[in-house]
């Protein structure tokens, strides 16, 4: 088997890449927000990847996944919060565009 | 074989991945961004971590993606809108883009971020689920219990949020210029 | 329950009671703030006179400290310290502060704002009998801004225009000496690390060489402006604006009579340059104010010169007093304690005696004022002997007293300070008895003037007699004002003024000096009766001799000095910094910086799209940034 770490991060770093691409290239708040999603993706296979390639069969650590399952669980309730602040926006806004919900900025 | 394995799912995950942001339509970005949690699943499972693979195809293309598609669904936002992009943005995002990946061919592919470790010789343990939920119920205790706690937090946040305001009648523009003084 | 010490507690903090109590809930029910006020200075003067003639009090010092507050090493205690002169005063104040409160009652039973003239008045007797037993200077201060507070509150009573510029100059005016009084405070801690009286004595006792002369100098800047000495003399004339009873009891008889107190409270903190500079200051207010007190018409204003002149008579007899008392052959013959014996005792002594008869002079004037409808002019008066009887009497004995006719209070004491004059200083002595002979006069002026002769204005010929609560504090300061050289007339605790401090003379020189004195007196008031003629409808000398009335209303310009320099100069250097602050401070620094951080705002601002992406870059460039500085690139 000649795959090293290097093409895993590889990969992860292109998920990520594409993830931050779409953050900056969409206006749409769901798109933006799948984007997220795909970076902490991006994430969570780099740490698996650092977890398989640190373990031994005398001391099978499992620190990595453990963290990944972690991010897993607290990304499902991001989720959940983020798309029912979505939901609340279109309700006042008719619109989930985010140039059209430029409220930060000083009138 | 396990290398052809490899590449395969790191294309079919990195492209449909790519399509995500690329497509019109928020639905078919869903679609390509199940298949591309799909591929993480696999890849997860190459690394020998199974119960992780189950977990990722459960939660996020199970439940996550489900949710987005309903919401997307729910809102019902016009294809015409979807992709009006201002050019500037697209070129400058596009450079970030490009910019990035340089990054990574830099680092990963022509390794200037190693030296990377080999896989470690010998077989690995069988056990390694049971490894895992041995960890996870015993170093991983209190973070395990937050996490658990967490979830609450925001389920009951969640139904904070979608409780439908009091005075629904109250203009919208001139609430939101409200919120801006 | 008895003891002295739980007495002067109550003493001091009854009138601080009805203070609150009326400033409290008897804002609007005048007649129940007057019962309250006169009531309470009932109860404190007889307190008063219980811990001076019982046994209660064996007059031995009392001297109590409690620390209030600590700040570092500076421990700022209060306490008493009660011996025989504070006695002396506390008696005065409480005794001659409870019959103006009953004259009050009658003479302002028709004001609308009864309730604020008895809060004023119940405040003004706490702080002064705080002021009168306080036991360090810094307490004394506190007190001492404290009457000031009271007589500036009292003084613009009426509301009217001239009351409150009045107020505001006797505040102003007090404000520049009670500067130099609380430098001279912070300066006599510095050097001695206490401001405790008894302390400061017993330290000054040590080393004297520790003395200098300009904490000395600047403590009379406070007598300065309390007692209204030359050159701080401006506010006490404009102060008559206040109410009559206001007028005799802070502007006559106590207030400033308690600058009077401090010199003797802290003789021993004088060196002889700063007793010389008391007998100056001393000297010219007394003849200074006498000659003002002939260029003006009105009764209130003559008795307010009269008071400046008497209050530069006291202040000079206690620099002639301890300075006799540092002459070697006089220590030799009473003892060390000679300095405190004649300078205190002389001024305390004639403090106590002006107390009564200035106190009779300004209410028997309130009295005429009231029933003539607030005319003050005394040529419109005239013929009071039929209409106001007793009013006239009184006041003939205050005349009397105040010229120094035997054997009235005021006869012998200021024949005390005669003496030591003529023993001490002949210069000062002539001086002294050159001014007994013009107050004389002008009191003779105002007596025959206002007094004799038949009623000149109409409300002169409706007066009519007071009320007997008008007139019976009038009788009391009367007896007291003709018996108060008899040691029958106080409280056994302070018979010590009579024996001790005062000298008996005998022998030739006295008698001289006893004919001097007496022919100055008496002649003066012949002089006045020759010169304006009992019962004139014009000022005389006016008529006769303009030049030298104008002369006398000058009042040698001090006011217009002031005003001169006000605003020629004070004003320019204020318009100089003014434009310095707006220009340097306000323009340059405060604007200027405020300028900048908004023109950075208005920069940032510009990348503070509300887009969400836009935040990305940023995002985007601190990874970066973070990265490149991680990796060591910079």
């Amino acid at each position: 088997m000649s795959i090293g770490l290097n093409a895993y991060l590889t990969v992860a770093g292109l998920l990520f890449a594409i993830g931050f691409f779409g953050v900056l290239l969409r206006r749409n708040t769901l798109v933006i927000y799948m984007c997220l999603e795909l970076m902490l993706n991006a994430a969570n296979l780099a740490l698996v990847a650092f977890s398989r390639y640190n373990l031994t069969e005398k001391n099978p650590m499992m620190d990595g996944n453990v963290f990944v399952f972690f991010i897993i669980t607290v990304a499902a309730a991001e989720v959940a919060v983020g798309l029912a602040i979505i939901v609340q926006l279109y309700r006042k806004r008719q619109s989930v565009m985010v140039d059209e919900i430029a409220v930060l900025k000083e009138p | 074989m396990i290398d052809f394995m490899f590449y395969f799912l790191a294309a079919l995950t990195v492209l449909s991945a790519l399509m995500v942001p690329c497509s019109r339509n928020p639905v078919n970005g869903a679609m390509f961004m199940i298949v591309s949690f799909v591929g993480t699943a696999a890849l997860f499972a190459l690394l020998q971590a199974f119960f992780l693979a189950i977990v990722q195809v459960l939660v996020y293309a199970g439940a996550v993606m489900v949710l987005f598609l309903f919401i997307i669904m729910l809102l019902n936002i016009e294809k015409t809108q979807a992709l009006k992009v201002n050019r500037g943005i697209a070129a400058l995002s596009i450079v970030a883009f490009l910019a990035m990946v340089a990054a990574v061919w830099f680092l990963f592919v022509e390794g200037r971020a190693g030296p990377f470790p080999a896989l470690p010789a010998g077989a690995v343990p069988a056990s390694l689920t049971k490894h895992f939920g041995y960890e996870l119920f015993t170093k991983y205790m209190l973070p395990f219990q937050v996490t658990g706690f967490l979830l609450l937090i925001a389920m009951i946040g969640v139904i904070y949020i979608s409780k439908k305001p009091a005075d629904e009648t109250v203009d919208a523009t001139a609430d939101a210029k409200g919120a801006n003084r | 329950m008895q003891t002295p010490v739980t007495l002067l507690f109550l003493i001091l903090l009854i009138p601080l009671i009805s203070g609150i109590l009326i400033g409290l809930f008897c804002r609007k029910q005048g007649a129940l703030a007057m019962v309250l006020s006169v009531g309470s200075a009932g109860l404190q003067m007889a307190l008063c006179l219980y811990l001076l003639w019982s046994e209660a009090w064996d007059g031995t010092t009392i001297h109590l400290n409690y620390e209030w507050m600590r700040l570092g090493l500076f421990s700022f205690n209060l306490g008493f310290l009660f011996d025989k002169n504070a006695a002396l005063m506390l008696f005065v104040v409480n005794f001659v502060g409870f019959w103006i409160h009953l004259f009050s009652a009658g003479y302002m039973k028709d004001d609308e704002a009864r309730g604020r003239f008895y809060l004023g008045m119940s405040i003004f007797m706490f702080s002064m009998t705080g002021l009168v037993i306080s036991s360090n200077l810094m307490m004394m201060f506190i007190f001492w801004e404290l009457v000031g507070f009271s007589s500036y509150m009292l003084i613009g009573h009426y509301l009217t225009k001239n009351a409150a510029n009045a107020a505001n100059k006797a505040f102003i005016v007090n404000r520049v000496g009670d500067f130099g009084f609380l430098i001279g405070i912070i300066w006599a801690y510095w050097v001695f690390g206490t401001t405790d009286i008894a302390t400061l004595q017993s330290l000054v006792a040590q080393r004297p060489d520790l003395l200098i002369t300009p904490i000395s100098l600047l403590l009379i800047a406070g007598v300065l402006g309390k007692s209204a000495q030359v050159p701080l003399h401006v506010w006490l004339p404009d102060a008559m604006e206040g109410p009559t009873p206001v007028s005799a009891l802070i502007h006559a008889a106590t207030m400033v009579a308690a600058g009077v107190y401090l010199l003797g409270r802290i003789y021993f903190l004088y060196t002889p340059t700063a007793l010389d500079a008391i007998i100056l200051i001393g000297g010219i207010t007394a003849v200074f104010a006498a000659i003002c007190a002939f260029g003006t018409r009105d009764i209130k204003k003559i008795l307010a010169y009269s008071t400046l002149s008497q209050l530069g008579y006291l202040v000079a007899a206690f620099g002639l007093g301890t300075e006799y008392g540092h002459r070697p052959e006089v220590i030799a013959e009473h003892g060390a304690n000679a300095a405190a014996l004649f300078g205190v005792g002389a001024a305390n002594f004639h403090l106590t005696t002006h107390a009564f008869f200035k106190a009779l002079l300004f209410l028997g004037a309130g009295s005429i004022i009231h029933a003539l409808h607030h005319e003050q002019d005394i040529f419109k008066m005239g013929g009071l002997w039929k209409s106001m009887p007793v009013t006239s009497i009184t006041f003939a004995v205050a005349v009397l007293a105040i010229t120094g006719v035997p054997p009235l209070a005021g006869f012998h004491s200021k024949d005390a300070i005669l003496y030591i004059a003529y023993l001490d200083n002949p210069i000062t002595f002539y001086l002294l008895t050159g001014t007994a002979m013009l107050t004389a006069l002008y009191m003779g002026r105002l007596w025959f003037v206002a007094f004799w002769g038949k009623p000149r204005s109409v409300n002169a010929s409706h007066a009519h007699e007071s009320s007997w609560v008008m007139l019976i504090p009038l009788i009391v300061l009367a007896l007291y004002s003709a018996l108060g050289g008899f040691m029958v007339m106080y409280p056994r605790a302070l018979h010590f003024l009579l024996h001790d401090s005062v000298l008996h003379p005998e022998g030739a020189s006295y008698t001289l000096m006893l004919a001097i004195s007496l022919i100055a007196g008496i002649g003066g008031l012949v002089l006045a009766a020759v010169i304006y003629k009992p019962g004139a409808a014009e000022d005389r000398v006016q008529q006769k001799a303009p030049a030298l009335y104008a002369f006398f209303a000058s009042k040698l310009y001090f006011d217009e000095i002031y005003t001169f320099y006000v605003k020629k100069i004070q004003d320019r250097v204020a318009i100089i910094l003014n434009f310095l602050d707006l220009f340097l401070v306000g323009g340059l620094l405060v604007r200027g910086s405020a300028g900048m951080v908004g023109l950075l705002g208005m920069i940032s601002k510009l990348s503070l799209t509300g887009n969400i992406q836009t935040y990305v870059y940023w995002f985007l460039i601190g990874i970066i940034g973070f990265w490149l500085y991680a990796t060591g690139v910079f």
